[in-house]
C-alpha cells in the first residue's frame, strides 16, 4: 500500500534540481518533493509490518534567523532550551538551577559542543546537522554528519542496562521495542554531566532517557523523550521533538576539530 | 545554486521574534562577537579556509595611514553554506571584496561575516532572508 501511494506520488511530481559538482546534491530524476503530499502519505513499512524510520532527517528548525539571517544553521528552539514547550520548565533541583543560570550568564562557554566534545542523544535530535536513521531486524542505527558519529539501538530482545555501568558514553546504550507503531527506546550508562541544550541542563550518570519514535507521516517523525534523573531533576520531564524527512541529499561530513579556532577567544 | 528540499509541515514555520539571540549551532556568538557593534573593511581577499566548524576568509585591508592590516573573518560552517548555495569557489584569493562583519570583543582584526560583496557590487555570504 505504502509502496503504491509513494509511486504515484512520484509519478505525478517531478522537481528539477540543480547540481553543483559533488554527488549529495539530489536524488535521481523525477522523485516526488511537494510537502503537501508527503505530509498525507504515509510512513513506508518494513516487510514485518512494522514502520520504517529509515530516511535521512533534519531538526525541526523554528527558531527563526534575525533579519540579517541566521550566522550559522539554522535551528529549533529546543536547541538552546530543552525546556522549551515544557509547561512550567524543567523541574530542577536546586543546584541544577543554579548552574543552568551561571551557563548562561557565561554563553555557555563551558559547552562541550562548543569544545567539540560529543553532546549526547538528546542534543543530536536537536543539533542542525542531518542525521540518517538505518532500520534493519534486530537493530536501529542512527548515523549523523557531526564527527561521522554513529548510535546503535538494540531491538534483538536484549534487556536495558543499570543506570550506572562500568563503561558510561555520552550515547550510553540504547534498547529498543516497538509497542505498536510507536519504538519505544531505553537509553542509560551515560557519562555524568551532559548537557540537554545549549542553555546547560544537565543530565547526570544517574540519568535514564525513553525514546517514543513514531513516524506519523512519509515526511515527519515524532520523538517524544522523558528524562528521569533524579540526581538533577526533582521529576521526570517529557518533550517532543519533531524531525523532518530531507529526501534529496545525503549525509556530509562535519568534522568539529578539524580547524576550530573558536575556543581560545572565549571569554 | 544547490537547493536542498526539507519537508516541514506549515505548522513548523513561524515569525521572526524581535529579540531572538544570535544563532550558532557550533557555540555563542556572543562568547566572542559584540552583537551591538560592525565594521566595514575593504581589501584583498588572502586565504580562504573552507574547513568546519566554521570558514575564514582572510582580508589584507589597507588603512588610511598606508598601513595593510590583516584581516580574519569566520563565516558558517561549509555544510551550510553548501546547501545554501555558497561553495568554495564563490570567491579566490585576490578577489577584491567588502566585508561586513561583527567585530569579536577581546581580539583585534578579527569579525563574523555579514556581508561580503564583490567590486561589481555582487554578493556572496549574503545570508539576509535565507534560512
Amino acid at each position: 500500500m505504502t509502496r503504491t501511494v509513494a509511486a504515484a506520488l512520484m509519478s505525478t511530481f517531478v522537481v528539477s534540481i540543480s547540481v553543483h559538482a559533488q554527488w549529495p546534491t539530489g536524488p535521481p530524476a523525477g522523485v516526488v518533493k511537494t510537502p503537501a503530499s508527503a505530509e498525507r502519505a504515509p510512513a513506508p513499512r518494513t516487510k514485518d509490518g512494522k514502520p520504517d524510520l529509515s530516511g535521512v532527517w533534519q531538526p525541526e528548525r523554528n527558531r527563526p534567523c534575525p533579519p540579517d539571517g541566521c550566522r550559522d544553521l539554522q535551528t529549533g528552539e529546543q536547541f538552546f532550551d530543552i525546556a522549551w514547550g515544557v509547561k512550567g520548565g524543567l523541574p530542577y533541583q536546586p543546584w541544577a538551577a543554579d548552574l543552568v543560570k551561571k551557563r548562561i550568564s557565561q554563553n555557555g562557554t563551558s559547552d562541550p559542543n562548543a569544545r567539540c566534545l560529543p553532546t549526547g542523544i538528546v542534543r543530536y535530535h536537536t543539533f542542525p546537522l542531518l542525521k540518517k536513521i538505518v532500520q534493519v531486524p534486530g537493530l536501529l542505527v542512527i548515523l549523523n554528519e557531526r564527527d561521522s558519529l554513529y548510535r546503535q539501538i538494540m531491538m534483538d530482545g536484549r534487556q536495558p542496562l543499570p543506570r550506572e555501568v562500568e563503561l558510561p558514553s555520552p550515547m550510553g546504550y540504547s534498547t529498543g521495542k516497538w509497542d505498536g507503531d510507536t519504538l519505544v527506546v531505553e537509553s542509560t550508562g551515560f557519562t555524568d554531566d551532559l548537557w540537554l541544550d545549549q542553555h546547560g541542563s544537565p543530565l547526570t550518570s544517574g540519568g535514564r532517557i525513553v525514546e517514543r519514535f513514531r513516524r506519523v507521516s512519509f515526511a515527519k517523525l515524532e520523538i517524544e523523550i522523558t528524562v528521569d534523573d533524579p540526581k538533577a531533576y526533582t521529576a521526570p520531564w517529557s518533550t517532543k521533538l519533531n524531525q523532518f524527512l530531507v529526501p534529496d541529499t545525503e549525509l556530509l561530513d562535519y568534522v568539529c576539530l578539524e580547524n576550530e579556532k573558536d575556543v581560545q577567544h572565549f571569554h | 545554486m544547490s537547493k536542498r528540499l526539507v519537508w516541514l509541515s506549515a505548522t513548523s514555520v513561524t515569525v521572526w521574534l524581535a529579540g531572538a539571540a544570535p544563532l550558532r549551532a557550533h557555540h555563542s556568538a556572543a562568547a566572542i562577537y559584540d552583537e551591538g557593534k560592525t565594521v566595514t573593511v575593504q581589501g584583498m581577499v588572502t586565504k580562504i579556509e573552507w574547513t568546519n566548524p566554521h570558514v575564514f576568509i582572510h582580508v589584507d585591508a589597507k588603512e588610511t595611514t598606508g598601513q595593510v592590516v590583516s584581516w580574519s573573518f569566520e563565516g558558517a560552517s561549509p555544510i551550510g553554506l553548501y546547501r545554501d548555495g555558497v561553495h568554495k569557489d564563490s570567491l579566490k584569493v585576490g578577489d577584491t571584496v567588502t566585508v561586513v562583519g561583527v567585530p569579536a570583543r577581546s581580539v583585534e582584526h578579527l569579525a563574523e561575516i555579514r556581508t561580503i560583496t564583490f567590486a561589481d557590487g555582487r554578493k556572496v555570504f549574503d545570508r539576509a532572508g535565507k534560512p
